[in-house]
């Protein structure tokens, strides 16, 4: 009796669930490793240097919460109110001239001109080369003496005198951020290149049967054609920028008199003087700014979408 | 029963599915957790500090190694890279996987003897200094931990600072055959030689550790960061405006080599050895690497203690200590290791191969210090003359992190770099160096 009885009962027990709602709580089960993986590698150290910037947590000890000292502390230091506008300063400027030289070479590109492929992957060596060896190949171009910039201006004659390019608050932002872009374009490049080749043919040859000339074919046709994909590489571009380390601290180590001085380099000198609370103060002071770009980013994106 | 396939045992079903990745999530959880300590067999690690010389490196891998195979303790040698020290040793006491036993500079070592990280070492400190004379006075004195850990946490095994490094192949055909005694000197020489390619004076006035050298130049004028009680910041006083003056000139006189406002560590190392600077303070690293990749410039350079100020000399020791963790569960071995690793025979040997000063009394008299190699000779001297850290001032926890913060290397930036007088600059630095005071 049992043996016949059993698999009917086990069958009676398993259809107590809907089929649909089984159907449910398998994907969420198949999806749970990955979101607790998130949870662990995402969640947890974003919510735990949140945390942290509100202890006065140095090496070796878990450190007690003091509220917002440590961001009072950040407000009153003038280095930090300096890294807050070079961080702007660098990410303004260098995706703004990063959007404008990709755009520029992707639109080029995208026409039939000879060496086409050869010239595209060209573009993308210096995306490819490591930050580390860039910047570092950028700080021995731009030394006074010996330095490839300085020699080819004096030998030339365009500019008879040596320019310490790093060590002048006149010209280390600037140089910090030509060196950024040069890095950073082919990025923006090959993304408004993908975009470019998406856009339907048909658009510009009704566009042209139209009487459009190429600016009103480039304004009505391929702008709206590559937004999306503009406003994406604009967002991730700019976190990266933001966030990054090696182009500030390999060129100028955030000065001179903190003329480039960023969030990054802030917090990992922050890290130097073994007050972890305050090196996550500094990280997390910078969440605002981002906040805001994501929003403008993804509302946008929305009003694109609607 | 053959019509029917068992397909719990055969495919995978939902249930195989979830029950295997379930399986799969409890081994991982499982095996991110340390094995218990009774499994695994006693094993020393030790965090040596990595320093620019390879032979050095090498020379205390392999003796630690020898000695961990002539006792039958297992040993594990990392060499860290000392500027990430901080950096490594924070994750591992976070994680709780700290070494057996690290080298560490005096900085770490008050701060980690604060929250209670190493076991005192008075009984192999007193051990080791009697059997070799004792230790000098500033050694002494600077690794002092009681007060901060209830004992001594710190064996010294060595001490750099400053010297001044200058090419005499240039100096003496311009008259001048004697280090600069004064810091005027030092510049009307760097005056002399001051011709492109070459720039007379090689300092960091950069965000980076060689430019806190000023600081000292800044007591030396008598200037100073606190008071005695180490609490009020006293950086605004006319000697630290006698001090910027001379900075002004200095820089007024062009003689210091474009770039250095942003130089990072290696800045006047590559300076001197690319022959783009006639003087360099330096803690003898560069010595090492013209000796040997430069034999000529080598030979072209001499060493001589920092120049002094209106009130005297300034020149800090900086001693390297060796620790052992408290969750150490080889402390024994590591006590051994640490007065094996003071022995006369290794130290002398590896102090002809690093760039450090004596610490015990005894070691003036090793082979090291004969005079003929003349940046030991200048070690020799720093390690029995140099000053304590922060002397004048206090060194306390608000010292430590004023220097890390390079309040007055950035106050000479302002004065050189945007212009400002001295009395902006100043002002700036004592409040920036008085809101880091009043954290402590």
């Amino acid at each position: 009796m049992s043996l016949v009885a059993e698999p009917s009962t086990r069958s009676s027990r398993r259809r107590r669930l809907p089929t649909g709602m089984r159907a449910k709580l398998f994907a969420y089960a198949l999806v749970a490793p990955v979101v607790l993986l998130i949870l662990g590698l995402v969640a947890y150290p974003f919510f735990f240097a949140i945390y942290v910037s509100f202890t006065d947590q140095v090496v070796g000890s878990v450190g007690k919460f003091i509220g917002f000292a440590n961001f009072v502390y950040l407000s009153k230091s003038a280095t930090f109110t300096a890294a807050i506008w070079n961080t702007v300063i660098i990410v303004l400027v260098s995706d703004g001239l990063k959007l404008v030289i990709g755009l520029g070479l992707a639109l080029l590109v995208h026409q039939a001109i000879p060496g086409r492929g050869l010239f595209r992957s060209f573009l993308m060596l210096p995306w490819a080369m490591p930050a580390f060896v860039a910047f570092l190949t950028w700080r021995v171009l731009y030394q006074p003496i010996g330095g490839g910039i300085n020699l080819v201006l004096t030998n030339t004659g365009i500019y008879p005198h040596v320019v310490d390019w790093l060590g002048q608050r006149q010209t280390a932002m600037g140089s910090v951020i030509a060196a950024s872009v040069w890095r950073g374009f082919p990025f923006w490049f090959i993304s408004i290149l993908a975009a470019l080749q998406s856009v339907p043919k048909d658009l510009y040859e009704a566009a042209h049967i139209d009487g459009a000339n190429a600016w009103q074919r480039f304004w009505v046709v391929t702008v709206p054609g590559i937004r999306q994909v503009v406003i994406v590489t604009t967002l991730l571009s700019s976190i990266w920028t933001a966030n990054g380390f090696e182009h500030v601290w390999l060129l100028t180590a955030g000065g001179p008199s903190d003329a480039t001085m960023v969030f990054p380099v802030l917090a990992y000198f922050g890290m130097q003087t073994q007050r972890v609370g305050e090196a996550a103060a500094v990280s997390v002071a910078m969440l605002p700014i981002l906040a805001i770009l994501v929003i403008f980013a993804t509302s946008l994106m929305m009003r694109d979408e609607d | 029963m053959d019509d029917k396939p068992n397909s719990a045992a055969r495919g995978w079903t939902r249930r195989r599915v979830l029950g295997t990745a379930a399986s799969s999530l409890a081994i991982a959880a499982a095996g991110s957790f340390a094995m218990p300590a009774i499994a695994q067999s006693k094993k020393l690690t030790y965090w040596g500090g990595l320093i620019f010389s390879d032979e050095a490196n090498k020379l205390l891998t392999d003796t630690i190694n020898a000695w961990g195979a002539a006792n039958g303790v297992a040993t594990e040698v990392v060499m860290i890279n000392q500027n990430e020290t901080v950096q490594k040793v924070s994750a591992a006491v976070s994680s709780n996987t700290m070494p057996d036993a690290l080298d560490l500079g005096l900085d770490l070592l008050l701060l980690l003897s604060r929250q209670d990280q190493f076991i005192t070492l008075d009984d192999l400190y007193k051990k080791i200094g009697d059997a070799q004379g004792g230790w000098f006075e500033g050694t002494d004195k600077a690794t002092d931990t009681t007060a901060d850990a209830g004992g001594r946490t710190g064996i010294p095994f060595g001490v750099n600072g400053n010297l001044l490094l200058r090419r005499k192949d240039l100096l003496e055909p311009a008259g001048f055959t004697e280090a600069p005694k004064t810091w005027d000197d030092l510049v009307a020489q760097a005056v002399a030689v001051n011709k492109s390619p070459v720039s007379g004076l090689g300092l960091a006035l950069s965000n980076v550790g060689d430019a806190n050298v000023q600081v000292n130049v800044l007591q030396s004028y008598g200037g100073r960061i606190a008071d005695d009680a180490g609490k009020k910041v006293t950086i605004k006083s006319e000697e630290t405006r006698a001090y910027l003056t001379w900075l002004k000139d200095a820089w007024d006189k062009g003689i210091f080599p474009p770039g250095n406002t942003t130089w990072d560590g290696a800045g006047d190392n590559q300076a001197y050895l690319s022959g783009q600077a006639a003087f360099i303070a330096n803690t003898g690293s560069v010595g090492i690497a013209a000796k040997k990749d430069d034999p000529e410039l080598y030979d072209g350079s001499a060493f001589s203690p920092l120049p002094a100020g209106p009130k005297g000399t300034i020149s800090p020791i900086t001693p390297q200590t060796r620790a052992i963790t408290k969750n150490s569960g080889a402390q024994d071995e590591a006590k051994a290791l640490l007065e094996h690793l003071a022995q006369p025979e290794f130290m002398n040997a590896y102090f002809n191969v690093a760039i450090y000063g004596p610490v015990l009394k005894s070691q003036e008299k090793l082979s090291a210090f004969d005079g003929t190699n003349p940046i030991l000779a200048g070690l020799l001297n720093l390690a029995k003359a140099g000053t304590a850290p922060a002397y004048p001032d206090v060194y306390n926890a608000a010292w430590a992190d004023l220097s890390s913060n390079f309040i007055i290397p950035k106050m000479c930036q302002r004065v050189v770099v945007d212009g400002w007088d001295f009395d902006k600059a100043m002002d700036e630095a004592q409040t920036q160096g008085q809101i880091i005071y009043d954290k402590y």
